[in-house]
């Protein structure tokens, strides 16, 4: 039975929409990241299931029950902010056992509770220091535990890493996820790093403009994007894409088009094609390599060359001036301003029709 | 940067090149700054050691005044007098100013709260218009002649509650505290609304859904955060109230009737500087005074400074 | 923004309800003088709550206050002295914040603890020692002596409320000016002067209303005739016609516009001189 559930929701403030009849369910347990672009919604549709915001338009339910007029605190929901929102004034302790205040439950109990927490998330040593005397980390556990002393059947992060340095973010998104695993619960996340989606969830939600563009599971999404939006917004570098026009198609594959003259075929494509129809093709830059062995071959010249050591980005641009990443393992030989043909070796060619939605994902054997 | 100049050379004048600009520009402040505020104050706690004669010569006489002030009953009683008025006045303000302040200040910062900005701008006029405006215009409207108070109390059904409170000598003093109130609860409503802005958003939010109301956030929240502001603002009034003048000299003229019961410390010291139909004035004596109110201020600032600020302190939000 | 789900309607009528009440009681005294400074004598009495009417409207009033007193010279030696003050404030205060912000020298934290101690003990209390200094000076009874006092007076939190703003100023545009070779005053005086242009709208509004509204100095500098300040011209005025209740809400009236039409023109610098600079 499902922990979360939206149905038609929508939200404005004032005359400006911010949400657009969003329909979702996260299942018990799930680790749901709502993720997108600065300005999606993502950060509202996470505080309306807080019930920080009200309810626009549409129903909400938590645990089977619906909310949309209920307090926060009577939801049941715990909240990891991203900027911590410790009080300051309080120590660790009282910051932890302020969320009991309310609830009742006499002192032995809320102390049990609240020294509980700590030691699950190593802060025993820390109860007496004030905020003010903890490193980011340390801040950082603290608000998570102020949300699991609280024992809700939903917790919701509102970009718990973006305030930590690049080292600390990698290990504390594994201590969330082994948080997830120890408590089993309920937890919806939002960023906008969509790796942290990519490693932490088990359902991604990609929001664009107040809209679900796609939701599913992480490689899902990698491998079968349901429209360009979602394709360039998973996976780093950005998938390339090539516009291109359908020459003819059959039941065997179709020829296409490219900007700069050439055509490729493409075999086994699932959807029916017409003569003439303007389409995009994917690939993404890990799936690209040097040399005419795959379909889709491309010419163009090299602008730059990144060498990371355990790969190699090459920036280059088509004759029809689009550009093109690809991801070569290793040291790269290939020097800027040389010639250069790629073409599609590995993964998957992605073909979207004219308005970006796909028509097929064309798998490309290595 | 110089061009050819070497380093050594280079780095040595611009040592040299700021200290006339420093001087230059720091002159016209501190010239003025010294002598027409620092020096009168050490001058004068000077001058309160020293007698005039019937010439007007000044007498060095060490703590002769100060003895004179606490010993002699014509200096004692009215300074006592107006030490104890000042306390009341002070006690009244930092009550009754500092709650309503606060209150009004937590009321305008509320989220999206409509007209925020006419109500502040409204209330706040008062604290602009000039003391002696005030005083008369409450004169006027408490003044028996008139009949405006006696009627809105008749209005409201509480007629008996009238009386010319202005001169009565048991209400006189209590009248003019809240007249003062009345004008200057803008200030501490307008720093406490400024820390209550400072406070982050998020931590209201993450109280609420601790389960905090409205009220639980104010004070288990909000409050504590704004201490140090309301140390400020305590301090402020302290300062402020010793220094007070304008406002009882326009309502009751130099005598602060009837029967000095609206004396305090700033009237006292005119009154003792200038002197009045029964008294002449006695210079040395004023300073003397002058002086007992600046002790009295150091003291609450101390106070202030040492012990309450170190203790609330500004937490890093 | 937050908003609670439960019950928010009611709280937020009582709220209202609470400033509406205020907010009468703030600006009713004074509206009850602005509008029967308009009514004939008998209205005044008759009908304080009322508005003039065609039958009550009067200008009796500041008639007499206009034809015996010299209203318009108070009004110039106020405007006089305020201007004269602020100049200097922002002038002198403007120099010596930037000289205790910017450069190092020993002494720095000293000075602008000696500078600030002003805000926190009030000039009046040396006024003994300064009638005496104006006495020596030949100033008694010149608006020169008020300027200089209100200067000093004004100079503390001035230069604090400078010193914050100027912080404020990127380190890079200082040191850009110098590495083009710019000398200081040329720094001071072109860039940063420019950019002070926010902060002053606010010391001056600091520095102008305990200005205007003072009645301690004027009485004990400058009290004689034709120097008095529109403070102490009204406190002298109604002192002497003290029954006569037109000419009392007149000048009361006159006494309060200039203030009112300032204060409604820079009501927004105010409010964020006091939020900014407040909370320190």
């Amino acid at each position: 039975m499902p922990d979360v559930t939206l149905r038609g929701i929508s939200k404005s403030f004032g005359t400006v929409e911010i949400l657009h009849d969003i329909n979702l369910e996260v299942k018990d347990g799930e680790f749901c990241v709502f993720v997108g672009p600065s300005g999606c919604g993502k950060t509202t549709l996470l505080r309306i299931i807080a019930g920080l915001e009200s309810v626009g338009a549409g129903e909400l339910s938590i645990g089977g029950r619906r909310v949309n007029e209920l307090a926060p605190a009577e939801r049941r929901i715990a909240m990891v902010f991203q900027s911590y929102a410790l009080y300051p004034h309080m120590t660790v302790y009282r910051n932890i056992a302020f969320g009991l205040k309310f609830s009742g439950g006499r002192k032995a109990e809320v102390d049990a509770k609240v020294r509980r927490t700590a030691e699950i998330l190593h802060l025993t040593p820390l109860l007496n220091r004030k905020p003010r005397d903890l490193s980011g980390g340390q801040r950082q556990r603290v608000a998570i535990g102020r949300a699991i002393v609280r024992e809700p059947s939903v917790f919701l992060f509102d970009e718990p890493l973006s305030n930590l340095d690049a080292a600390l973010r990698v290990n504390t998104r594994i201590e969330i996820a082994k948080l997830h695993r120890q408590l089993a619960a309920t937890m919806i996340y939002v960023t906008h790093d969509q790796v942290e989606a990519m490693t932490l969830a088990s359902k991604i939600v990609v929001l664009n403009h107040g809209r679900v563009e796609q939701a599913g599971a992480p490689l899902e999404l990698y491998h079968r994007p349901r429209n360009l939006f979602v394709a360039g917004f998973i996976g780093s570098p950005k998938m390339n894409l090539i516009k291109g026009r359908v020459v003819a198609s059959d039941a065997e594959g179709a020829r296409i088009a490219l900007a700069d003259g050439r055509e490729t075929r493409l075999r086994k494509i699932e959807a029916a094609l017409a003569p003439g129809q303007e389409v995009t093709l994917g690939i993404r830059p890990e799936h690209m390599a040097a040399g005419t062995g795959g379909p889709v071959a491309l010419e163009g010249s090299v602008d730059a060359v990144e060498r990371l050591g355990e790969a190699s980005y090459v920036y280059m641009h088509l004759t029809d001036g689009t550009n093109i990443t690809l991801r070569s393992p290793g040291d790269s030989k290939v020097e800027p301003g040389s010639a250069l043909t790629v073409s599609a070796a590995s993964g998957a060619v992605h073909l979207f029709d004219a308005d970006g939605l796909a028509l097929a994902h064309i798998v490309i054997p290595a | 940067m110089g061009g050819d100049v070497s380093l050594a050379e280079q780095t040595a004048s611009e040592r040299r090149r700021p200290w006339s600009h420093i001087l230059v520009f720091l002159a016209p402040a501190a010239l003025i700054y010294t002598v027409f505020s620092i020096y009168p104050l050490l001058d004068t706690i000077r001058y309160a050691l020293y007698t005039q004669d019937e010439h007007g010569i000044a007498h060095f006489a060490g703590l002769a005044n100060f003895i004179d002030l606490f010993s002699l009953p014509v200096w004692a009683d009215q300074f006592r007098n107006a030490l104890l008025n000042n306390l009341i006045f002070f006690v009244i303000h930092v009550t009754v100013q500092n709650i309503i302040g606060i209150a009004l200040a937590a009321m305008l910062s509320l989220p999206k709260l409509f007209g925020r900005n006419i109500y502040r701008t409204l209330i706040f006029l008062p604290t602009m218009l000039s003391v002696v405006i005030i005083g008369f215009v409450w004169q006027l409207i408490l003044s028996p002649l008139w009949g405006v108070s006696e009627g809105f109390l008749r209005a409201i059904g509480l007629p008996q509650l009238f009386a010319p409170w202005l001169g009565q000598e048991s209400t006189a003093l209590v009248t003019i505290s809240l007249i003062s109130v009345w004008q200057f609860v803008g200030i501490p409503m307008m720093l406490i609304y400024a820390a209550l802005l400072n406070i982050p958003e998020d931590l209201v939010d993450a109280a609420t859904v601790d389960g905090a109301n409205h009220l639980h956030v104010f004070f288990y929240v909000k409050l504590p955060l704004i201490l140090p502001t309301i140390g400020l603002v305590a301090i402020l009034t302290f300062v402020g109230n010793f220094n007070a003048f304008d406002l009882i000299y326009a309502v009751k003229g130099t005598l602060a009737g009837p029967n000095f019961a609206s004396d305090i410390m700033g009237t006292f010291f005119y009154r003792t500087f200038f002197g009045y139909q029964l008294q002449l004035g006695n210079p040395t004596m004023g300073a003397a005074v002058a002086t007992m109110m600046f002790l009295i201020i150091l003291v609450g600032v101390m106070i202030y400074l040492f012990g309450v600020q170190r203790r609330m302190q500004r937490y890093a939000l | 923004m937050t908003r609670p789900i439960a019950r928010p309607r009611l709280g937020r009528i009582a709220v209202h309800g609470a400033l509406l009440f205020y907010t009468l009681v703030a600006i009713g005294p004074i509206l009850l003088i602005l509008v029967n400074a308009f009514k004939s004598r008998r209205a005044i009495f008759n009908e304080p709550l009322a508005l003039p009417t065609a039958k009550t409207f009067s200008l009796i009033g500041f008639d007499k206050v206009l034809a015996k007193s010299d209203f318009g010279l108070y009004f110039l030696n106020s405007l006089t002295v305020t201007i004269g003050s602020v100049a200097l404030v922002l002038a002198a205060g403007s120099m010596a914040a930037w000289a205790l912000t910017e450069y190092r020298f020993r002494g720095n934290a000293l000075l602008g603890l000696y500078m600030a101690i002003g805000v926190m003990v009030p000039i009046r209390l040396g006024s003994v020692s300064i009638l005496q200094l104006m006495v020596d000076l030949n100033l008694v009874n010149t608006l020169t002596a008020l300027i200089l006092v209100y200067t000093a007076q004004g100079l503390p939190l001035a230069i604090i409320l400078l010193a914050e703003f100027i912080q404020q100023i990127p380190r890079d545009l200082r040191d850009a000016a110098r590495c083009d070779g710019i000398g200081e005053y040329h720094i001071f005086w072109s860039v940063i002067l420019p950019l002070l242009r926010p902060a002053v709208a606010t010391v001056a509004v600091f520095t102008i209303v305990p200005i205007w509204n003072d009645l301690w100095f004027p009485l004990i500098l400058a009290p004689g005739n034709g120097k008095q300040t529109i403070t102490l011209g009204v406190q002298q005025f109604i002192g002497q016609y003290v029954i006569d209740w037109n000419a009392v809400i007149a000048s009361l009236s006159l006494a309060i516009a200039p203030i009112l039409v300032l204060y409604i023109l820079f009501s927004r610098q105010l409010v964020r001189g006091l939020t900014a600079g407040a909370v320190k």
